[in-house]
């Protein structure tokens, strides 16, 4: 018997206990589940499941040949960094501000947010074009990534990484199934964000906790159609 | 140094009211009044049975240092995520279903979350940190008519009164 962990959330199936809540008897091989499987706690798809036991080749660190880090600064060139991602930088300070009950604070680096964000619009784009680039993200941005954050003994870093890793997993399925159902995926199907780390799952009602960062459902909220 | 009260955590065990000096923990709103409260007081911090109230600091110290890999492989990552954003809102202000608007806007919502996120590793958790000084004094040099300038002299005042506060 052999057990199979989802690499999104961590949940286990167990082919010596099955999943009798959802007809699968104990000793239900795992090619036997159908191809329609889902994780039951997080709905991400049969694909994401990693056999249990084996270890997986160590990954080699890929290095990216874009640095943006010039000089001795730690925290590297602002002027290195779009518009698209000081909007990002400025939303997220927004957001500790409103932690530290600094509202006035909170509106100022929210205002800059929208200033900038404007100024990052993209143009003649698919959702296939996304697809591409999350592909390269998991295929490689991960991996050099959590190499980095792993040789400096970073937490903050690597947690960030772990989190944003198990989300794009689940983008990539959704993408995967988007390219081959269309507008179907979603006919019969509400979808939520968490607004913590920004996983998404579809279903008919939010999970009592985010299956990547645990937050409690409150912070999942769900995208209406209109 | 004033208290805060979460609402999610208040049992209205009212313990707060008994000790609080000066009445600021008695509102109608459930939010304490700053105006009233003694900074650094804890009565209402000790008392509170179902540990809801908390005080907000005044300082923080300098965040983590980041390395220079660190950043430059956060920033990588952040940046791919930020373009997907705009990708996918780019999509959901175009496209003519209303379906694929709503996988569209929940993919960019999911990118900005983890933008954010990976970015803000990267060398910008604290809002009153060096870093966020530095991006902020470089704002200052835009000087197109629409840019929100009184923002950015508000956080510079108001976050980082200090030179060397960080």
């Amino acid at each position: 018997m052999r057990r199979f962990e989802c690499s999104v959330c961590g949940y286990i199936y167990d082919e010596a206990v099955g999943l009798p809540e959802k007809g699968l008897a104990p000793g239900t091989k795992w090619e036997d589940l159908p191809e329609d499987f889902v994780c039951p706690l997080c709905s991400a798809p049969k694909t994401v499941f990693k056999p249990l036991g084996e270890t997986a080749a160590p990954q080699p660190a890929i290095k990216r040949n874009n640095p943006v880090v010039n000089g001795d600064r730690a925290h590297g060139d602002i002027r290195d960094l779009s518009a698209g991602e000081i909007a990002a930088i400025c939303s997220s300070l927004a957001k500790g501000c409103e932690k530290q009950r600094l509202i006035e604070e909170m509106e100022a680096y929210s205002a800059l947010a929208d200033y900038f964000k404007t100024k990052g619009m993209a143009q003649g784009v698919t959702l296939a074009d996304t697809a591409v680039m999350l592909n390269e993200d998991i295929a490689k941005g991960f991996a050099a990534a959590k190499a980095a954050a792993q040789a400096d003994g970073d937490r903050g870093a690597l947690r960030s990484l772990i989190w944003s890793e198990k989300v794009s997993i689940m983008l990539q399925s959704l993408l995967d199934r988007f390219a081959n159902e269309g507008d179907d995926m979603l006919s019969n199907t509400k979808i939520f964000v968490c607004d913590i780390c920004g996983f998404i799952m579809l279903g008919g009602a939010a999970p009592e906790i985010c299956p990547v960062c645990k937050v409690p459902q409150y912070k999942i909220v769900e995208i209406e159609r209109r | 140094m004033p208290a805060y009260r979460n609402v999610r955590l208040c049992g209205k065990d009212c313990m707060c009211l008994y000790v609080c000096p000066t009445g600021a923990t008695n509102t109608e709103n459930s939010i304490i009044d700053t105006a009233k409260c003694i900074p650094g007081c804890m009565a209402c911090v000790n008392a509170c049975p179902s540990g809801a109230i908390s005080m907000i600091p005044d300082e923080y110290p300098p965040q983590q240092p980041k390395s220079p890999e660190v950043v430059t492989e956060q920033r990588a990552l952040g940046r791919s995520k930020v373009q997907q954003e705009e990708i996918a809102a780019a999509v959901a202000a175009t496209t003519d279903s209303a379906v694929t608007r709503q996988f569209a806007e929940a993919l960019a919502k999911s990118n900005l979350r983890m933008a954010e996120d990976i970015l803000r590793e990267s060398g910008y958790l604290l809002p009153q940190s060096a870093e966020a000084r530095e991006l902020l004094t470089a704002m200052l040099e835009n000087t197109a008519p629409d840019f929100p300038t009184d923002a950015v002299e508000r956080l510079l005042n108001q976050l980082h009164k200090t030179p060397d506060q960080n």
